[in-house]
């Protein structure tokens, strides 16, 4: 008897749901198209997860009004991909929406693209820093941007060692360790370190994704530092390969006197506005210039000038903004995405700063880049 | 305790239409509450959010397929006594272990999903048989011990493929191990066997505009008659015995530890051939995450079918997973297009995700509370 009922009333509740959106879909109000015919999808995390992604994302709407559809993926990414996946498969149904500009680009993204690609093959997808393994992910999508992490397997110990650094040391975990890119700089950064005479110590922090979260992770990183700067002296240069334990990393640096080389995705705007409690005022809100000169300013006045540094300009902003506009260009015919040297100029003019950009295989268009360090009050 | 005992043959179902003809249609009411509160929820969640009505279907369409299986496994511990088994994430680990034996030996298509169904059932079983082995040892806090055995599980599922491969377990495959040659990739293409079951039976047989995965469903419906069989069986009744009272059944000579013990089997063995399902139909896996996906959400899912940790039917399985999918499809958009912010649908999405389990457990407990007052009544 129960189930009869229930089955009625589902099919019910399905069918009377199904005419509200007959209903209701014609009278939705619908972004303007703008007067090029198409539009382009953006998914980014919350702000949450890493503020730069979705900061870029906004700055790009306020930059095109009407080309644009925003959307986020969760914040649980790794636990909730079905939704990752529905996300992006919500903004392929859209017919206007010509490309999709995933940034980052989260476990789930060559399913979603596979999926995408069955009902409209002709999608152009420009994924910002891919989590999935390159190989894979590079055959999957037109465009990947993400900074050169080989590369700073090198260049993160030769700048520790300018700044005056006699060990580097280097937290992650499991999970992050079995991501190709970044097993592969570990190695390449204990090389180097040996090369450069500097000492290397690998510490295995909580996973923030695991049980404890987000909080167990950063509160490690707050009591490891000072044990690790008693054990090694005050020259150690603190690295890490997550977002979520940047701003302790700062913070406990800042306390300590050790030295901080730069973020795992180096930015100004990551970990430093938190750690060093620097308002981001409207005035100086995108402004990486500006951002630059505040952070520097509280890094003199600490009396920790030379110990702090970053790349000028914010990935996850670069991402976004910078994805969007390629994107754009490419549909409006403008941009051949197998031209890493114009990807290189459209991006480096985004940025505002140059940017040296290579190419992974000839696969696919896996473009990685390096920008110049900036130590602050130097 | 003053009632009396329910002999080990009663059905829980008739328990409930024992009660007065007067309080059939109340009794009735009182077991929908749970899903009639989560259509409503997911009708009022289709309105807002506006979806091309074909995008919606085709994705539930999809979401039943894909967690389906999944959801059935939680049933049988449930009859036993066992609650809701959070166990099935070591059996989803099971079937991962074999999706990556049998992507190493490149066997593809629908024999390499059948042998990958096969071999995760060794795996299945020993791992169930430790599973059902701990939780003997914990009578009575098998959901909350269940859980944490899964974050035990899953550092020795890391162990093993993140260090044990490549040096105790001699593999090797550039395409699948770290540029080291220990451990596995993050990701791992299934392309091989992607929508092997899926596209296996009549797959150009469309429902109107609808790609309608025949094979799956049709797994899905056996595993149903499986399951309402069983229940028949003698071993069936005497599960059914034990999840009334365990004391009673070991004294009518039933070997109480061992009932469990299969019961945790036959789950976690559904619980590997559901994830491989799962699988199949995503297309690839992240090696180290897409088992943590699986216990949560499926829990969740057969909650909101008004499934309770006491009683669990196919239809609280199917329903839930409808409903529990259908909210999850429409509630980003939903928030989005009611407030306006893209991040706002993020959390107005995980707010309702969590909210719902944990609605749907106190919507229960509010329930065996008043069945129990007006029990003492009588």
């Amino acid at each position: 008897m129960s189930k009869k009922v229930l089955i009625l009333i589902i099919a019910v509740v399905v069918v009377v749901a199904l005419a509200a959106v007959y209903f209701t879909r014609t009278s939705a109000p619908e972004v303007a198209g703008g007067a090029k015919g198409f539009k382009i999808g953006i998914i980014t995390g919350t702000v949450s997860q890493n503020e730069d992604e979705y900061r870029g994302a906004e700055a790009a709407i306020a930059k095109y009004p009407g080309l644009l559809k925003h959307v986020t993926y969760p914040d649980n990414f790794m636990q909730e991909q079905e939704t990752y996946i529905a996300q992006i498969t919500g903004l392929a149904a859209d017919p206007e929406v010509k490309a999709i500009v995933v940034n980052q680009a989260v476990p789930g993204t060559i399913a979603a693209v596979r999926r995408v690609r069955e009902t409209r093959p002709d999608m152009i997808f420009i994924t910002g820093e891919p989590h999935e393994d390159p190989p894979l992910l590079e055959r999957e999508v037109e465009v990947s941007l993400i900074p050169n992490q080989p590369a700073r397997g090198k260049t993160i110990p030769q700048l520790a060692k300018e700044m005056g650094a006699k060990a580097l040391l280097h937290y992650s975990f499991p999970r992050h360790m079995s991501y190709a890119q970044l097993a592969e700089r570990r190695d390449l950064m204990k090389a180097e370190c040996e090369k450069l005479g500097i000492e290397f110590v690998f510490v295995n922090a909580p996973d923030p994704m695991g049980e404890g979260g987000i909080p167990a992770a950063q509160q490690f990183i707050l009591e490891d530092v000072p044990r690790q700067v008693a054990k090694y002296g005050k020259d150690i240069a603190l690295f890490s390969t997550n977002c979520a334990m940047q701003e302790p990393l700062i913070a406990a640096a800042m306390k300590t006197g050790a030295i901080f080389p730069e973020q795992c995705c180096p930015s100004p705007t990551h970990g430093y506005p938190g750690a060093l409690a620097l308002e981001i005022t409207d005035e100086i809100r995108g402004n990486f210039p500006a951002i630059m000169e505040a952070i520097d300013k509280k890094v003199v006045e600490s009396g920790r000038a030379g110990r702090f540094a970053t790349w000028p300009v914010a990935t996850g902003y670069l991402h976004s903004l910078g994805g969007v506009e390629v994107a754009k260009l490419a549909l409006e015919g403008k941009l051949d995405l197998n031209d890493i040297d114009a990807v290189a100029a459209v991006i480096s003019e985004v940025a505002g700063t140059e940017i040296k950009m290579e190419r992974l295989s000839n696969n696919g268009n896996f473009y990685m880049y390096i920008v110049d360090s900036h130590i602050f009050g130097k | 305790m003053n009632e009396p005992k329910i002999t080990p043959q009663t059905l829980p179902e008739k328990t409930a239409g024992q009660v007065k003809t007067g309080k059939k249609f109340e009794g009735i009411m009182g077991e929908l509450y749970v899903p009639l509160f989560f259509a409503v929820l997911c009708l009022l969640g289709i309105v807002a959010a506006g979806l091309n009505p074909r995008f919606l279907l085709n994705e539930i369409i999809i979401r039943l397929a894909r967690n389906s299986f999944l959801v059935l496994s939680l049933i049988i511990p449930v009859i036993a006594g066992l609650g809701l088994n959070f166990g099935i994430v070591i059996g989803a680990m099971s079937g991962q272990a074999a999706l990556i034996i049998i992507t190493h030996l490149e066997i593809g298509g629908l024999p390499g999903f059948l042998l990958a169904a096969l071999i995760s059932v060794p795996f299945a079983l020993i791992t169930g048989y430790l599973t059902g082995l701990v939780l003997n040892r914990a009578k009575g806090r098998e959901m909350v011990t269940g859980y944490i055995l899964g974050f035990f599980a899953n550092g020795v599922y890391q162990l093993i493929f993140l260090v044990l491969v490549g040096t105790l377990i001699p593999m090797s495959n550039p395409k699948m191990m770290l540029s080291s040659g220990i451990g596995l990739r993050n990701t791992i293409d299934l392309i091989a066997i992607n929508k092997a079951l899926d596209n296996a039976l009549l797959s150009s047989v469309r429902l109107g505009a609808f790609k309608i995965p025949w094979a799956t469903f049709l797994a899905i419906g056996l595993l149903c008659l499986f399951t309402s069989y069983f229940t028949k069986t003698k071993l069936g009744q005497q599960m059914r015995a034990v999840g009334q009272d365990r004391h009673i059944a070991a004294v009518s000579g039933i070997n109480v530890d061992r009932i469990r013990l299969i019961a945790i089997m036959i789950s976690t063995v559904l619980g590997a051939w559901g994830q491989l399902i799962y699988l199949q139909n995503i297309g690839t896996f992240n090696t180290y995450n897409s088992h943590e996906q699986v216990g949560m959400f499926s829990i969740a899912a057969i909650l909101i079918g008004g499934a309770s940790i006491s009683k669990a039917t196919i239809w609280n399985a199917l329903v839930g997973v409808l409903l529990f999918h259908t909210l999850f499809v429409v509630s980003p958009l939903a928030g989005q297009r009611i407030l306006g912010i893209p991040q706002v649908g993020e959390y107005f999405r995980s707010f309702l995700a969590y909210g719902i389990i944990a609605v749907a457990l106190a919507l229960h407990a509010w329930q065996t509370k008043k069945k129990a007052a007006s029990r003492e009544k009588e």
